[in-house]
């Protein structure tokens, strides 16, 4: 039997020696075959279908000192088409920004914007990435990315972005630059790399058959609540953009300010306020919904929250609760509110990777965005309910009055109050650390 | 156990051991039937409190792309079962009759891909696919489903060679038919019933790829799967059902072609739990 | 035969060989599957030049073997798998022989049994989700009963620590795959013998633990091994019903992949080899168990 054995084996492992020696020979044969890196565009002529003019740029230089200004770039966009890569989670969304963003982009500019659903803005990074270790420098599959915080930052480290291209959007003069809300993504300046979209802010949404009028406000209330109520609260797991947000907010808290966070990585403060953080979050721990042991993802906490599994959820879109009641998604008895400290706030943008096919149809696009126009559309609350992200202050008194005019779905706060309660965010630094430190220093935690 | 067991007891027993394996099998079924058509469905309520169809409005509107999804799913689980025949007919075909050298690593050619997962492929040749513009086209998605569809389709074959009688084809070889003729008038009939089933379950193994189409086709190639995930991820019940039912309805086409035919070869046909 | 052994000949003859009808298809799989995974691994030791790794080194290997991540995620998928094959093998076994006898009602249930087989498992996981979750179908009915009141006196079946949900999604997709192959013994081979058996004075429990058993036990023990396998490297269902930390290997796997930090890429396709070479071993050892591989 152990003879058998034994021959079985030697057999076994001469075959699976063969076959890694094939597979090695395989793939360095397949490497050898390309040992120059791509200067133009390789088998675009099928690869890129949809993005039509691959083959035009392969030969026009795209970069943004190629256009003396807005007319060329209008020119140079004119029956292109734009491969716009965002979120597809939203049917809402999704309807909005084809009716709302690509009908009208069709019409008057003769642009074609096509939505691509991706699951999360890092599969977009990462295409990117891939592009460009692949030597794909031009033709590339993207064209606009729906973008902020850790995202970009990690495409603006590596030279990986388009730009900078926003002072040549005519519609940029309405924004306010000198914000620094605006000006500085997660700490990282913009420097012109991306276009805003729309402001978020985070807040949180709560039943108010279960919780009632006066959710707790602070979080020394919630700590309080959550410990009355055992299984009724929770949070999604760091790295997910709002739970990370909530910790942010801890730390902030546990500071009592939020001007030593700004700037950046603090290592004296850290090691300070961070002890503090974690001993909150422990301490709530084994009140949380399932004991804290797991957390769940973001839109599986809403749908806890709808069953009335939980009390509490959270967002950084404060008109995602109107939206779902409007959508069934949640029973209309959702409310939202802010802490009393206040709730940080930030702004989504569009950027541009640097081997777009397509870059000057994409600036087109990002300009419709800052369009008055678009987004007074896109703040009405049957449609995305977003925050501006232009200055009403830099309109006409008419598109003023209109942005004044518009209503809040049921569920969403004033703007005055999300306004006054907002808190800038912190440098893109602190964020991996205090990501990596929860996982530790809570979810692994005995 | 006595064999003397009552009729009506017997009866029972029958329609209880039904009812369970019936239940089991149809119970996670059943809420993909109700959601679609629901709208605010909320614990502890067991039907919705409203029925709409707002959901299939949405799945109609263009930018749902269902229609989109619907024919890419479909184009390239075709293009799969057509290469798969291609090549898969002839390789199966001496595979499970011809003696070789070597069939013993061929055999494994053949099965590592059925069990070796796709994602860890894909992973590795992802690379390579963006250098040579595979990536991002259909051929290219194409050509990442063909790895384990390939292998499948052989797979059966194999088995239907393997029970089929060269006798005929050599008896009218004798009787002076050409090469293709005995194909067309003898080994074809023949084959059909398995080739029909390796075509559907091959078909299924396309139709089914979720993660290396995400890879592969890097969101430009756009399949039902592909709708699907972030509807179930973000548990949206009454999209994600509504997508389910859609996709589901080829796997039910073929069942209900297959069913008969699967009780007798179950191993190869079950799919090795592939789909 | 005169001319026989011309070059001519000789040509005609190597083209007649059967090696050329296999040709296509084994040189499909050896650049895709098998370049696929030489490609893999080659990244997962840092050695790529076409993309600019050139420092080969096992760094990657390293990393993921003294992460305790790792370590628990292998041991999270080893867990699944192995539970979910067994309760898959034991409800098939249960269920084929309550379906071997011959009369409609049977007829149907088998037709129906086979539902499962080509779901797929993006479905399977939504359906099982809808049903299990804590406000879900389930927890409805028995709420309708009175059994319960609110929704966390349901189990925890899904984002659980014992991934129970996982479990039960992978055991509805198996049972019928292993059912039809114990099926197919009983109503075939185990037939004539079980008759032969009963002939003889045997009595039901007799027939079952010696001749039932015996027949069936290698068809299903490489069927296991073969099941395993498979939901080893399966990746869907853990992922859209699992807990976040530490996640099943292949999902660890997908997210290092995708992670920003090129650094996880060499990681990622290390923990895919390591993935590959247990459910290869696998395969190993099915193909020993079933000598005939078709």
């Amino acid at each position: 039997m152990v003879k058998h054995l034994g021959e079985w084996c030697r057999r076994t492992v001469r075959r699976g020696l063969s076959m890694a020696i094939f597979g090695v020979l395989v793939s360095v044969l397949l490497g050898a075959c390309a040992t120059a890196p791509i200067s133009a565009p390789t088998g675009n002529a099928d690869s890129n279908a949809d993005s039509n003019s691959a083959d035009a740029t392969a030969a026009v230089d795209t970069s943004v000192s190629a256009y003396a200004d807005w007319d060329a770039v209008l020119a140079a966009a004119d029956g292109a088409t734009v491969n716009w890569f965002m979120w597809g989670g939203s049917d809402v969304i999704n309807t909005h920004v084809d009716l709302r963003v690509g009908a009208p982009l069709l019409a008057d500019y003769n642009i074609t914007l096509n939505r691509v659903p991706i699951e999360n803005t890092a599969d977009a990074v990462n295409r990117v990435l891939n592009e460009k270790a692949a030597g794909r420098e031009q033709g590339g599959a993207i064209d606009l990315i729906w973008i902020n915080g850790e995202n970009f930052h990690t495409l603006k480290q590596a030279d990986l972005l388009y730009g900078p291209f926003t002072e040549l959007l005519p519609n940029s003069a309405l924004v306010d630059w000198e914000d620094p809300a605006v000006a500085f993504d997660f700490g990282v300046a913009v420097d012109g790399y991306e276009s805003p979209w729309a402001s978020f802010q985070f807040v949180m949404e709560y039943n108010a058959d279960a919780v009632g009028d006066a959710p707790p406000q602070t979080w020394e209330d919630l700590r309080a609540w959550i410990l009355a109520n055992p299984g009724r609260f929770t949070y999604p797991a760091p790295p997910n953009h709002v739970g990370s947000a909530f910790v942010r907010q801890l730390f902030y808290w546990a500071a009592g300010d939020v001007t030593p966070f700004l700037g950046p990585f603090d290592e004296a403060l850290y090691a300070e306020v961070a002890p503090q953080v974690w001993a909150y979050l422990n301490e709530i721990k084994p009140a949380l919904w399932r004991e804290g042991q797991t957390y769940p993802e973001l839109a599986v906490m809403a749908d806890l929250l709808a069953n009335g599994e939980i009390d509490f959820a959270m967002e950084y879109d404060a008109a995602r609760a109107s939206n779902y009641i409007n959508q069934g998604l949640y029973p209309p008895t959702i409310r939202t509110y802010v802490f009393t400290t206040g709730t940080v706030a930030n702004v989504s943008y569009v950027a541009i990777p640097f081997n777009a096919a397509n870059p000057a149809a994409a600036m087109v696009v990002a300009n419709y965005l800052l369009s008055p126009d678009y987004q007074a559309t896109m703040s009405r609350p049957d449609e995305l309910g977003w925050m501006v992200a232009i200055d009403p202050a830099r309109l006409s008194a008419e598109e003023q009055a209109v942005l004044e005019a518009v209503a809040q779905g049921p569920a969403t706060l004033a703007p005055q109050t999300l306004r006054d309660a907002a808190l800038p965010e912190l440098a893109a630094e602190w964020v991996a650390i205090m990501n990596a430190d929860w996982e530790e220093n809570v979810l692994t935690a005995p | 156990m006595s064999r003397r067991v009552s009729r009506p007891v017997r009866m029972t027993r029958r329609v209880l051991v039904g009812a369970l394996i019936g239940g089991a099998v149809l119970l996670p079924l059943l809420p993909l039937l109700i959601w679609p058509f629901a709208h605010g469905w909320f614990f502890p309520d067991l039907l919705p409190q409203t029925w709409t169809l707002r959901t299939w409005r949405y799945l109609i509107s263009p930018s749902a792309r269902i229609g989109e999804a619907l024919f890419n799913s479909l184009a390239i689980a075709a293009s799969v079962v057509s290469l798969a025949a291609l090549v898969g007919l002839p390789a199966a075909r001496v595979l499970a009759r011809a003696h070789l050298r070597g069939k013993s690593l061929i055999e494994w050619l053949f099965l590592a891909p059925l069990i070796v997962p796709g994602l860890v492929v894909a992973m590795g040749i992802h690379i390579l696919f963006i250098r040579y513009g595979l990536a991002d086209t259909h051929i290219g998605v194409i050509l990442v489903h063909l790895i384990p569809a390939l292998p499948y389709f052989v797979l059966i074959m194999g088995s239907v060679f393997a029970n089929y009688s060269i006798e005929l084809e050599e008896t009218a070889r004798t009787l002076g038919a050409g090469a293709l003729r005995v194909f067309w008038h003898i080994t074809l009939p023949a084959i059909a019933p398995g080739l029909t089933v390796a075509a559907l379950f091959t078909f299924l193994v396309s139709w089914s790829q979720y993660i290396t189409t995400v890879l592969i086709g890097g969101g430009k190639v756009i399949t039902l799967p592909m709708l699907l995930f972030p509807f179930i991820s973000a548990a949206n019940h009454p999209q994600a059902a509504a997508v389910s039912l859609i996709f589901l309805a080829p796997a039910f086409v073929v069942l209900a072609f297959t069913a008969r035919v699967l009780a007798g070869r179950p191993a190869v046909l079950g799919g090795l739990g592939r789909i | 035969m005169k001319g026989s052994h011309s070059p001519r000949a000789a040509l005609l003859r190597a083209l007649r060989s059967p090696y050329w009808w296999l040709a296509p298809a084994v040189l499909l799989l050896l650049i895709l599957f098998v370049g696929g995974l030489g490609v893999g691994f080659a990244q997962s030791l840092n050695y790529f030049p076409l993309i600019g790794l050139n420092s080969p080194s096992l760094r990657a290997y390293t990393a993921i073997l003294t992460d305790r991540g790792f370590w628990a995620a292998l041991g999270l998928t080893l867990y699944i798998a192995l539970t979910s094959t067994v309760a898959a093998t034991a409800l098939a076994l249960g269920t084929a022989v309550a379906l071997r006898a011959n009369h409609r009602l049977n007829r149907w249930l088998t037709f129906i049994y086979q539902i499962p087989l080509p779901v797929p498992h993006l479905v399977a996981a939504a359906g099982i989700a809808m049903l299990l979750t804590q406000s879900g179908l389930a927890a409805r009915v028995l709420y309708a009963t009175g059994a319960l009141e609110r929704p966390d006196q349901f189990p925890a079946l899904i984002f659980d620590r014992a991934h129970v949900g996982v479990i039960l999604a992978y055991t509805w997709k198996e049972v019928p795959f292993i059912g039809l192959v114990i099926l197919a013994v009983l109503k075939g081979v185990g037939q004539e013998y079980e008759e032969i058996a009963q002939t003889l004075g045997a009595s039901a429990w007799q027939r079952f633990r010696y001749v039932l058993l015996p027949l069936l036990v290698p068809g299903i023990v490489a069927t296991t091994v073969i099941v395993f396998a498979f939901l080893f490297g399966s990746f869907e269902i853990p992922l859209l019903l699992g807990q976040r930390y530490p996640g099943t290997l292949p999902v660890a796997a997908w997210r290092a992949y995708i992670d920003p930090d090129l650094a996880r890429r060499p990681e990622a396709m290390a923990m895919g080899m390591i993935v590959t070479v247990i459910v290869v071993a696998l395969l190993a050892v099915y193909r020993r168990l079933v000598r005939r591989a078709w």
